[in-house]
């Protein structure tokens, strides 16, 4: 038999604990973390709750973004962005995460999940300075 | 060149660049050692699938699991670092071919390493390609000629076909090759000499060698040197077989030679264990017949209605010690249509090239022999049979009978005549004419040590004074008896002055 991975035991945990409240989740909360621990994964506890996480928002239709610009977005770009991103990745809720980076340039750069939409000034210098090598 | 007009010129490139956001997917390097990367991320992405490290190298990834992606590293892996953003290019790995390439040497990726700067080529071929189906092909009925008599005469090759040059080191197994490489000169065939894990000494050597004999000319070198990773290894003989379909799609003929597959087998049997792929027998994995078998499946010979055009491969393997039932050996031996066998005795007992003419077959050359050659060689093979057979009872008695003391004699100027210098490829028709006087008996009474000396007259001769005879066999592939009658002429003439 394949052995057990992270993947195996988050989508687990969230199957027996779906639409549970109260004591009754306190148990099976109670009876995975023995499971984990019987299974010698505590060490992998944190990608557990992670894979968990990923496992939640997407039956949930919550997506979470990570935007990365020079400066602070103004108000009226940020909803644009989140309709944007709600119409893409077709999601009920999204949850925006805000990050500075100086050394962007300018543009702003989105990351949902493993996928990038990179606009920022520093990706484009770069392109352009491949396309000149290569030309 | 003025200022201005660089800075123009930039303008106008900078003007032609265009950039589309688009989203791309990305991952992240998890670990990363001896050549291979585990990263994580990348969900979408294929098999043998390119991927960009930020410092510029290129990954193909091989392993796709349920978390992670194994990644082999083409190039300098010791400036990638774990939490580098890894990007998938969406495309399969694929080298550049072009025209241009023909006199060029190219490291695996297909890019120029003879500092005879750059190629400008927009076309590219993805190197795993699945080989041409049954339909395309054409049965091989074309010969090639390598110029080598034990070769031509015996064990033919035609184009189309696979065959393995077999033996131990420094038994020659690459001068058979190069041989003939040199003597495809003027016969409308392009080369493709793959180098895999060579020393980069040996590699210059042999392009001199080439360049001096005019046959860069129609030569392309790919080359992976012993200095650079497993992963350039591994793909060097898909690079070297992509660019030869590029030809055959031209209707041209190929031959492609690899160099050798015992290296290319350990190659991918370093990057399958650091996979972490389970080993089999040898601790090679279990896809490594896989491995050569569709890579070898791509040499064919394609008919007219699918744009002719052949790829004629010759696989090399280094045996350990003559133990030709070692696990890559007995692989490529049965993927082949034949092999060369060369084996180390013979070589020192001064037989070169060292074929061993019983262990040696091709299994459809025969077909592709010009019909000429087919004549002479037919009784060749018997005497030699006859001879081997012979000449270990010989050693016990001395009173033999006429018959058979005949047979020895006849024997000995047969391996006599098969003997063959480097780097001197003999022409068919002179190969003709010499094996016709031995099979006929012609050289019976020629001592031994004169033989060489003897052939080598003898062509020059039939060559000045038999002019029918070789406009015969270099038009019709045949000769008639007119033309035999001459022969047999020339020859008693040759003879009766070489005896003075």
């Amino acid at each position: 038999m394949a052995s057990i991975s992270i993947n195996n035991i988050a989508s687990a945990i969230y199957e027996s604990s779906r639409g549970k409240e109260g004591v009754e989740l306190d148990v099976i909360m109670k009876n995975a973390v023995d499971m984990i621990s019987k299974k010698h994964l505590i060490s992998k506890s944190k990608e557990i709750i992670n894979q968990l996480q990923k496992i939640v928002d997407s039956n949930e239709g919550v997506i979470r973004a990570k935007i990365s610009s020079k400066t602070k977005i103004e108000q009226k770009i940020i909803i644009e962005i989140e309709d944007f991103i709600k119409k893409r990745y077709k999601a009920k809720n999204t949850f925006l995460e805000f990050e500075i980076d100086e050394k962007l340039l300018g543009g702003i750069k989105i990351q949902i999940g493993d996928e990038i939409i990179d606009t920022t000034l520093k990706n484009k210098i770069k392109k352009l300075q491949n396309y000149l090598i290569n030309k | 060149m003025t200022k201005n007009y660089i800075v123009e010129n930039l303008k106008k490139q900078i003007e032609s660049f265009k950039d589309d956001a688009k989203a791309e997917k990305v991952g992240h390097v998890i670990e990363v050692f001896d050549g291979i990367a585990k990263i994580s991320g990348l969900s979408d992405i294929k098999a043998s699938e390119m991927v960009s490290f930020p410092n510029g190298e290129t990954g193909v990834a091989l392993n796709l699991e349920e978390d992670s992606v194994g990644v082999i590293i083409l190039g300098d892996f010791t400036k990638i670092r774990e939490g580098d953003e890894v990007k998938a290019t969406g495309q399969i790995l694929s080298v550049p071919v072009s025209d241009a390439q023909i006199g060029r040497v190219l490291n695996a990726l297909g890019n120029p390493i003879d500092g005879k700067g750059a190629i400008k080529t927009d076309k590219s071929n993805p190197i795993e390609k699945v080989a041409p189906g049954v339909i395309t092909r054409l049965s091989v009925n074309q010969a090639v000629q390598t110029g080598i008599k034990a070769i031509d005469a015996l064990i033919p090759i035609g184009r189309g076909q696979r065959e393995l040059i077999i033996g131990d080191r420094q038994t020659g197994k690459t001068a058979i090759a190069i041989d003939a490489i040199l003597n495809q000169k003027g016969q409308d065939m392009i080369c493709v000499y793959v180098s895999i894990g060579q020393k980069d000494s040996k590699l210059r050597k042999l392009q001199t060698r080439l360049e001096e004999g005019g046959a860069m000319d129609y030569t392309i070198i790919v080359s992976a040197g012993s200095s650079e990773s497993a992963a350039l290894s591994y793909i060097a003989p898909y690079t070297g077989v992509s660019i030869a379909e590029f030809f055959m799609d031209q209707g041209k003929d190929v031959l492609i030679i690899y160099d050798d597959l015992s290296k290319h087998a350990v190659a991918y049997r370093e990057i399958s264990l650091l996979l972490r792929r389970p080993p089999g027998r040898e601790a090679f994995p279990g896809d490594v017949f896989y491995l050569h078998s569709r890579l070898l499946e791509r040499a064919c010979r394609r008919n007219k209605e699918y744009g002719g055009g052949s790829i004629t491969a010759l696989p090399i393997i280094e045996t350990q010690s003559g133990d030709v039932s070692a696990y890559i050996p007995t692989n490529v031996i049965s993927i082949t249509d034949g092999q060369i066998f060369l084996e180390t005795d013979l070589f020192y007992k001064g037989i070169r090239p060292a074929v061993n003419v019983g262990l040696s077959v091709s299994r459809v050359g025969s077909s592709a022999q010009i019909k000429a050659m087919k004549k002479v060689s037919g009784t060749l093979k018997l005497d030699l049979a006859q001879f081997r057979e012979l000449e270990a009872f010989s050693q016990f008695g001395s009173d033999l009978d006429e018959g058979t003391k005949n047979q020895l004699e006849r024997g000995k100027r047969a391996v006599e005549v098969l003997k063959q210098p480097q780097y001197a490829p003999v022409k068919t028709e002179d190969q003709v004419v010499t094996l016709y006087a031995l099979t006929k008996g012609y050289m019976d009474d020629i001592a031994i040590d004169k033989i060489k000396e003897f052939e080598e007259g003898l062509t020059e001769y039939a060559r000045r004074n038999a002019k029918s005879f070789y406009k015969e066999v270099i038009e019709t592939k045949m000769w008639t008896d007119e033309g035999e009658q001459e022969l047999v002429k020339v020859i008693t003439e040759f003879k009766q002055s070489f005896a003075k």
